[in-house]
């Protein structure tokens, strides 16, 4: 267990150490007001036995999804300084292990899947990441990062990119927070997404609308979870 | 079931889905979240394998009220 650990920590030191070198990574966030979010699931949810329960994730992961089929530029490979974009959008998901490390397996075309599916792949792959049984072709695949340290607290998180790919989406904690909006103030749930890109590739005006773009479509949740992108 | 064989099929749930924990060390009455690591994904999948092991449902409304191993005994007793 401590050999397998220790050999991971190189594996991610080598890939982190020469995603530093080699990608000038800009950063950028953006506060996300999930009031219409989490009252669709909370909605949802509720007529639904525990199998088929829903995290807020994979509605987080639609909306990445349905936000690079219109910025394509954060979805893809830089090879030899050319980057190749992705028709696929393979989301790989960070999950850190208790025993140390991490991995990012990857969810297969998370726009063209449901709700539902995703949601139910989800969290098989945490399951079989915890148990150590991924497939090595889930861990290649990936198109983008995805990671999600809210859980363990943290507001906000600026990923390291996962080279070749050009782009990595955070998202920190849903705190309740005091929320302006049409002249009023109001508390709403809110997390802060954050954008790491590959400047090679995009600029940061991009990947502002990119986040914002998120932000917009997790404002229609229903939209969102039904359909395909 | 009594409240240790429930006892019981709680934990071996929770080691299903987080092998390296020691069923031994976890403390009835001490927060769960604060003795094991788990995220929501981890959660939700130990609640599910709870629901397989012992047919009990848990509305999404009463999830968050089950912070502790004993109040998760108590409940899944009145709910048997």
């Amino acid at each position: 267990m401590a050999e397998r650990a220790a050999q991971m920590r190189k594996v991610i030191a080598s890939a982190m150490a020469r995603s530093k070198r080699e990608i000038p990574h800009y950063y950028l966030a953006e506060d996300v007001p999930l009031t219409a979010a989490t009252a669709w699931l909370t909605q949802a949810n509720a007529a639904r036995p525990l199998p088929d329960r829903l995290l807020l994730a994979p509605l987080l992961l639609k909306a990445v999804a349905a936000a690079l089929r219109r910025y394509p530029e954060f979805n893809g490979y830089c090879r030899d300084e050319v980057f190749s974009p992705s028709e696929a959008i393979h989301l790989g998901v960070a999950i850190s292990l208790r025993a140390g490390g991490l991995v990012t397996p990857a969810l297969m075309d998370v726009g063209r899947k449901d709700i539902d599916t995703v949601n139910r792949e989800l969290l098989d792959l945490v399951r079989r990441a915890r148990a150590g049984s991924l497939r090595s072709a889930e861990l290649s695949s990936g198109t983008i990062t995805v990671t999600s340290l809210g859980d363990q607290g943290v507001a906000a998180v600026y990923g390291v990119i996962y080279p070749p790919q050009v782009a990595l989406v955070g998202f920190g904690r849903v705190t309740e927070r005091p929320w302006a909006s049409d002249g009023g103030l109001r508390v709403a749930p809110v997390l802060t997404a954050t954008l790491a890109a590959d400047h090679r590739v995009s600029d940061g005006h991009r990947g502002g609308l990119f986040l914002a773009a998120i932000r917009d479509l997790l404002q229609n949740p229903a939209e969102l979870t039904q359909a395909p992108t | 079931m009594t409240r240790d064989q429930l006892q019981a099929a709680l934990l071996e749930a929770l080691t299903g889905i987080a092998p390296e924990i020691d069923p031994a060390a976890i403390e009835p009455t001490k927060l769960l979240r604060d003795q094991v690591d788990l995220d929501s994904a981890d959660w939700l999948n130990f609640l599910v394998a709870v629901h397989g092991k012992l047919g009990i449902d848990i509305p999404d409304a009463d999830v968050g009220k089950l912070t502790t191993l004993a109040k998760l005994v108590d409940y899944c007793e009145r709910r048997q």
